[in-house]
């Protein structure tokens, strides 16, 4: 890394320090979206083991971050896969209704990212309860402008 | 490549019973409307696809809604149970009245 990333990366860091606490005030924009969206709180999706999300721990460029979505849970069983990035200015990203001809719940694709954030794979069950699975992708450069 | 063209990777050949992996990507700028232009400090209009349905033998097999925060020229992977030998077509649209589809041949042995 050259002296101008190394200060332009510092300058970004700071900026995104003194910005951050606003977000906290009140509900945020992610659980505002999954609110609209899904009809229920963020609080009371639970995380779950059966949902495995990759994607990368750091990423060079968020204009493209490859991530994929796996489940053991019988396709029979579920009824879509909802894709949120906390910190994008839209934390939707995309819906996936399945089908069982599916096979299996597998889903991948490459999406934006504006900054480090967290990302959300929630699988809405047939019997109307979600599960989640978060992973946290530090990006080095962002994807939104 | 032109807006709208795609590619569509199936296997050629998959055993009965088998669960395939169907994987495309489509050329399409995915503008999300939140961004401006450096020079001119200008919002550029949104403009990305909205819809992207998949079929096998005109039967629905997934049907996705996309935004702008999926990449440029997007990349999506599913699954399918290989039952029968068919056809593949993928359907999609953009929110400029853009639509749009292309197939793909299964050879179930």
């Amino acid at each position: 890394m050259d002296r101008r990333k190394f200060l332009l990366l510092s300058a970004v860091a700071v900026a995104s320090f003194t910005v951050a606490p606003h977000l906290s005030f009140g509900a945020s924009r992610i659980e505002e979206d999954i609110q609209k969206r899904l009809g229920v709180s963020l609080s009371q999706i639970k995380e779950s083991p059966e949902v495995k999300l990759q994607a990368p721990t750091i990423a060079e460029s968020g204009a493209n971050v490859p991530i994929s979505v796996e489940s053991d849970i019988p396709i029979e069983k579920v009824d879509s896969l909802w894709i949120f990035v906390d910190n994008n200015g839209t934390p939707w990203v995309t819906t996936v209704k399945f089908t069982p001809m599916n096979g299996k719940v597998y889903f991948a694709t490459r999406i934006k990212m504006r900054e480090s954030s967290n990302v959300r794979a929630i699988l809405k069950l047939k019997d109307g309860s979600y599960v989640m699975a978060t992973k946290e992708v530090k990006v080095t450069a962002g994807g939104c402008g | 490549m032109a807006i709208g063209s795609a590619i569509v990777r199936v296997p050629k050949e998959a055993k009965k019973g088998e669960v395939v992996r169907i994987q495309m990507v489509i050329t399409h700028p995915m503008e999300s409307g939140g961004r401006r232009d450096p020079q001119t400090g200008q919002t550029i209009p949104a403009y990305h696809l909205t819809k992207l349905e998949i079929f096998f033998n005109n039967n629905l097999l997934t049907a996705i809604d996309m935004g702008g925060g999926l990449s440029a020229n997007p990349f999506v992977g599913i699954t399918m149970k290989a039952e029968q030998s068919g056809v593949i077509k993928i359907v999609y649209q953009d929110n400029k009245d853009g639509k749009w589809e292309r197939t793909a041949e299964v050879n179930v042995t």
